[in-house]
């Protein structure tokens, strides 16, 4: 097993090998000791039940773990090393499928050496003499036939060897490729080593059956999730959620569908920064804790710089700093980073995500526009080979929805759509007090719920989302909001009281926000100052003033647009997952008692 | 084209003096001057000056006075409002631009002195920030710059429309922000120029330009103000062009050899995988401390352990420690994880990174690195043993030393002792073990010497709590750092799977870290007067018991490697600091 055992020592540590025994020794001394006492505090079953029960479906987790422990100690004290260093594999699982996939039923290339490795998720024996495991690695998955009659061991070797092979054990395997009788493409091993002992029982399929074709087409339907169409995690190996979000490694390990779901979410990713570096951008990296946090309405996260004795935020946003770069000269710039917000946390928010935001110098929001709609109708063409996806907007217990990502988007003016589809007419000068009332009478009038503060913003934000986002599941653009809903974004050229400003909606949900960039320092002070308003009544997420911010506008930021995309929303939406937490390989989860 | 050189001229020049020198050589040749002193036009000279030098000289004085800049301020507000009565938005909302600076300069840049292009091909349109001009009569000539380079607005009166002409005297500034469109000319001096037929204000800038003879030795408002830093001297934009394109190299090189980007948490129950001490903060919802990551290790390995056998992540780490040319505290690393794979393989891939790195950013394999030597990056890099070294510079062969901790140190202090300064003395004497002993050695006497290139290998057990137990010498593992100019780079081993030992290995550290921990409380709760040494180690370490679970389900043998990319961005734009790398660097509250 360990190759290494048998090399010759370099002469500068003859010298040290009696230090090095007496070390050795009393490391494994230790070793034992510690697994001795783990012995004490996990091994409740008595001697007599120590041999290895036949089938290990049927032991208990606790009794699995303890004996495993003990047959590694034993291991370990005969002098070998349960956990090689060093496993060379000539390919990988996929390399090797694709290569051999063609080789008929009952073909057998036996002048063929190739070493693979990977996991072990499925054993069955039909034998003492002959083994059927399912390997798997980075996704992909074959059979290993290991017959003793083509194994390096000898027989009663091979037995024994093989009657220590776990589920879950990691494998590596010398062998030849084929195919079995029933055509499946397996490895039949000349040599196969456990490289790393699973300790744990792993978590079984609810309805275990034995027969092969069942495994198999079980398989199939695993295998053949892609990116655009819907996935069904009832059918999951390890269903529970909770284990799934917390132990995600089992989640990957068990849920084949998963890996996918992490290998998409890379790709939107990369996709998104291959077609700006393609446009001539360049990314670029800003603070993430910094004295103010500003670029946008949220609840920052608090921390404290102990040398400097300086009180720092979590960013809520990249977007001032962004914006300082494009004044500092660097016309096109983006960032993809994780963005912190103290608030609670449901099937959409957790506290850290991924902002993918970009700024464009000389460019405005209809430009932008235009740009997204590429990247988008792009990315899912790319991603899912069609501009349509399916997806579970309402959750998995209801029907999935069509979602049509084909270019031009549709487009809708803020205002207008609001006052024809509730058929209001909103007075002009949002800020006015008549305003303000007259939106308040509108919530009360259609039952649109709206805690308070009442500012204007809030109770127009609250109309929209029940007048307007409700209607738009394919990708629709929201164009147009008023002044006082969007601090940071240029007033209109030619709708008074208006900025230009679009969101995009998908599904109902925000995916984009984007704005032609307020560049004139002195309205963006004034700006500064309306939201100070809102934040005395009591809105504690509206904007505060960052001074560095105005004074830096005052340097000159050119005509720019700027957007900003929630990474997480779009990797939801292409993964069939209705809870962001499927997206999130870590996600923050309550504490558990 | 000639204002740009006026600019890298005058950042030269240290004394207050010669710039008024310099206004006197402006106005003697008829040039009218803009109200930023800073920006003061001159006769060219050839002369370049290595930008550097401003780095290094210091700040004689701050920047612009107050005063001066509020008048500035005020001067320009009424401009804008004078633009505004006669209908033009001095706040524009979008240019088209057919062309950059640069694509003009190669695109035209055989087009003879004095030649002119006026047909409707060759009509262009540009934008960017006015850096210099001069204004004749009739005629002014204006430095336009934008995201790629320079060229010059050619601007005759009869050219322009109405006013135009007496706008661009009266109302446009240096530092404004014009969109242009014209044709091409190439004047009898050579400069390329646009010949412009129409202009526009896209942003009128209120503030001056920084005062190029204090302002930019202002190093600490270099820093916080990093945009003027930046429109001042275009090089510092350099050096973030340089970093982006590190970047995308680092993702290009691994995911060619199939690795995946992946992202982990930033905020996480426990701090693990480095020791540092962490940012703490707390999260209303759940009520709970949350810690900033100190490193992304821990996670990435319970991706391996979900069946992904290549991983990385570039991502920003944080520690609560103090700053300096080399450390702030937010950093950009990648850490990469190979499944099957051990630590010899992954120092290929750590030459392979940075010598791609410095290909596609400088072109060529060797580095000047600040001023001194040269540092070769041709592979294959130096790879030696921490013992070999160690005994190479103080003499001091470790393999040789009994096991006993007293009479080594004993050992070491004769070898070397009339070298050491008393701090360096006391930590070697405060060595709780062999492997530190010869860690800290190795720190003082070797570190700085390893200017080329050179991996160094099989660190000692005790200061490696998540490497892999050598596959032959016992008491070492299978661990090596990158150092290049006296520096470490990066870190990496082949990663301990064993649950049993990781766990502990961890435990230990929890032990050490407590042991350190209470005498450290101790020693400020009697004399008060070591508080500041020790409040290092006053923060909490705790077990990631979930992270001990997942390898005992199983990770398979695997080499993981982390390299600090602020650092290697340093070495690969030659910055000094750390500082010169980040864009907006954590700096002490302003005065």
């Amino acid at each position: 097993m360990d190759s290494f055992v048998s090399e010759p020592r370099p002469a500068s540590y003859e010298t040290l090998s009696n230090n090095v025994l007496k070390r050795e020794r009393r490391a494994r001394e230790r070793q034992v000791r510690e697994e001795e006492k783990k012995k004490v505090t996990t091994n409740k079953i008595p001697e007599n039940q120590r041999q290895q029960v036949a089938n290990d479906d049927t032991m208990d987790p606790t009794q699995f773990l303890s004996n495993r422990i003990k047959s590694l100690a034993l291991l370990k004290e005969s002098g070998v090393n349960p956990y090689p260093h060093k496993f060379d594999i000539s390919m990988s699982i996929t390399e090797f499928i694709d290569k051999y996939r063609s080789l008929y039923v009952g073909e057998h290339v036996e002048n063929t050496e190739i070493s693979l490795a990977g996991r072990i998720l499925n054993k069955r024996s039909s034998s003492s003499k002959l083994y059927f495991y399912d390997l798997h690695g980075n996704g992909a998955k074959i059979q290993v036939m290991a017959d003793a009659r083509h194994s390096d061991m000898d027989e009663n070797e091979f037995c024994k060897y093989h009657s220590g092979v776990k589920r879950g054990d990691i494998v590596g395997i010398c062998g030849f490729p084929g195919k079995s009788q029933r055509g499946e493409l397996s490895i039949f091993p000349r040599s196969l080593v456990v490289l790393t002992p699973c300790l744990h029982m792993l978590p079984r399929h609810a309805i275990t059956s034995n027969s092969d074709e069942a495994q198999s087409k079980k398989k199939t339907r695993n295998h053949s999730w892609t990116p655009g169409i819907t996935r069904n995690p009832e059918t999951y190996i390890l269903r529970d959620q909770e284990t799934r979000y917390r132990q995600r490694y089992l989640d990957l390990m068990l849920n084949s569908e998963v890996q996918k779901i992490f290998r998409t979410r890379a790709k939107i990713i990369s996709y998104s920064r291959d077609f700006l570096d393609n446009l001539g951008f360049i990314e670029v990296e800003t603070p993430a804790m910094t004295m103010t946090a500003g670029g946008a309405a949220a609840r920052p996260f608090i921390t404290h710089h102990n040398e400097l004795d300086m009180k720092l935020y979590m960013r809520i946003s990249p977007e001032l700093y962004l914006k300082k770069l494009v004044v500092g000269g660097l016309d096109r710039v983006y960032e993809i980073g994780k963005v912190f917000r103290n608030e609670g946390m449901n099937l959409t928010h957790l506290p850290e995500f991924t902002m993918f935001e970009f700024y464009m110098a000389y460019a405005d929001y209809n430009d932008l526009m235009d740009i997204i709609e590429k990247l988008l109708s792009g990315m899912v063409k790319e991603l899912t080979g069609s501009h349509k996806i399916k997806y579970h907007g309402n959750g998995f217990d209801s029907e999935p929805v069509e979602i049509d990502f084909t270019p031009p988007f549709r487009r809708i003016d803020l205002i207008e759509e609001l006052e024809s589809r509730a058929n209001l007419s909103i007075p002009k000068d949002l800020s006015s007090e008549t305003a303000n009332k007259f939106l308040l009478e509108a919530c009360e009038k259609f039952d649109v719920k709206c805690p308070a503060p009442h500012t204007t913003t809030r109770l127009l934000d609250k109309l929209v989302g029940h007048f307007l986002e409700e209607t738009c599941i394919n990708p629709t653009f929201i164009i147009n909001h008023p002044e006082i809903m969007s601090p940071l974004a240029k007033w209109h050229r030619s709708k008074p009281g208006l900025t230009e400003r679009f969101e995009l909606f998908v599904n109902k949900r925000e995916l984009c926000n984007a704005y032609t960039e307020l560049n004139d320092p002195q309205v963006q002070r004034q700006r500064f100052a309306e939201q100070l308003k809102d934040r005395q009544l009591g809105d504690d997420e509206a904007m505060v003033l960052d001074e560095s911010f105005c004074s830096c506008l005052e340097y000159g930021l050119p005509p720019t647009a700027g957007l900003g995309m929630g990474i997480d929303r779009l990797a939801m939406l292409l993964t069939d997952s209705p809870n962001v937490k499927e997206v999130i390989l870590f996600p923050a989860m309550k504490p558990q008692d | 084209m000639e204002g740009l050189k006026v600019w890298r001229l005058s950042s030269s020049i240290a004394r207050p003096s010669n710039l008024r020198q310099l206004f006197g050589l402006g106005t003697s040749s008829g040039l009218v001057r803009c109200l930023d002193n800073g920006a003061a036009a001159a006769n060219a000279t050839n002369t370049r000056f290595p930008s550097r030098n401003r780095r290094a000289s210091t700040s004689t004085s701050t920047s612009t006075n107050t005063s001066d800049r509020e008048a500035v301020r005020a001067i320009r507000l009424k401009k804008v409002e004078q633009l505004r009565s006669k209908g033009t938005e001095p706040y524009g909302y979008k240019w088209d631009r057919s062309h950059s600076a640069k694509e003009l300069q190669e695109i035209y840049k055989d087009l003879n002195n004095g030649e002119e292009l006026d047909s409707e091909s060759h009509h262009v349109s540009i934008a960017g920030r006015i850096v210099a001009r001069r204004a004749f009569g009739k005629l002014a000539f204006l430095t336009l710059r934008d995201d790629s380079g320079t060229i010059q607005l050619y601007c005759e009166k009869e050219r322009l429309l109405n006013d135009q002409f007496e706008q661009l005297k009266t109302l446009v500034d240096i530092g404004d922000i014009l969109g242009a469109s014209g044709s091409i000319k190439r004047t009898e001096k050579g400069e390329l120029s646009v010949k412009v037929d129409s202009f526009s204000i896209l942003t009128k800038s209120l503030l001056p330009l920084p005062d190029k003879f204090h302002g930019l030795t202002d190093i600490d408002k270099r820093y916080r103000q990093r945009y003027v830093d930046m429109i001042a001297n275009p090089e510092v934009a350099d050096i973030f062009r340089k970093r982006a394109k590190i970047m995308r190299e680092i993702r290009k090189t691994v995911e060619s050899r199939g690795f995946v980007e992946v992202e982990t948490p930033v905020l996480q129950g426990a701090a693990g995988g480095a020791e540092a001490r962490p940012f703490v903060t707390y999260h209303n919802s759940l009520g709970r401390d949350l810690y900033l990551r100190i490193a992304t290790e821990l996670h990435l390995k319970r991706m391996l352990v979900g069946g992904f056998e290549k991983v990385y992540e570039i991502g920003r780490i944080f520690r609560n420690e103090g700053i300096s040319t080399r450390h702030n505290p937010e950093f950009t690393t990648i850490e990469m994880y190979e499944a099957y794979s051990d630590y010899q393989s992954m120092m290929d891939m750590a030459e392979e990174i940075v010598t791609q790195c410095a290909l596609e950013v400088n072109g060529k394999l060797t580095i000047d690195y600040q001023v001194g030597t040269e540092i070769q990056l041709q592979r294959p890099w130096r790879r030696e043993t921490m013992h070999n070294l160690v005994k190479e510079v103080t003499g001091v062969d470790f393999t040789e030393l009994e096991d006993d901790l007293k009479v080594a140190k004993d050992v070491v202090l004769k070898a070397v002792g009339l070298g050491l300064d008393s701090k360096d003395k006391s930590s070697i004497e405060a060595c709780p073990s062999l492997g530190h002993l010869l860690n800290e050695v190795f720190e003082i006497f070797v570190e700085p010497k390893l200017l080329q290139p050179t991996f160094v290998l099989d660190y000692p057990i005790e200061i490696s709590p998540l490497a892999k137990p050598h596959r032959r010498h016992a008491g070492l593992t299978e661990r090596f750092e990158l150092f290049i100019c006296g520096r470490e780079l990066a870190n990496a081993f082949s990663e301990l799977t064993d649950p049993l030992d990781q766990r502990a290995r961890l435990e230990q550290q929890v032990r050490q870290h407590n042991k350190k921990r209470a005498e450290a409380v101790s020693v400020t709760d009697g004399t008060g007067e070591q508080k500041n040494i020790d409040e290092d180690s006053m923060y909490e370490v705790t077990l990631d018991d979930d992270f001990l679970t997942a390898l005992e389900y199983g990770m398979p043998p695997a080499s993981g490697m982390g390299l600090g990319i602020d650092r290697l961005v340093m070495l690969l734009t030659d910055s000094a600091s750390i500082r010169d790398v980040i864009a907006f660097p954590v700096l002490k509250i302003s005065q």
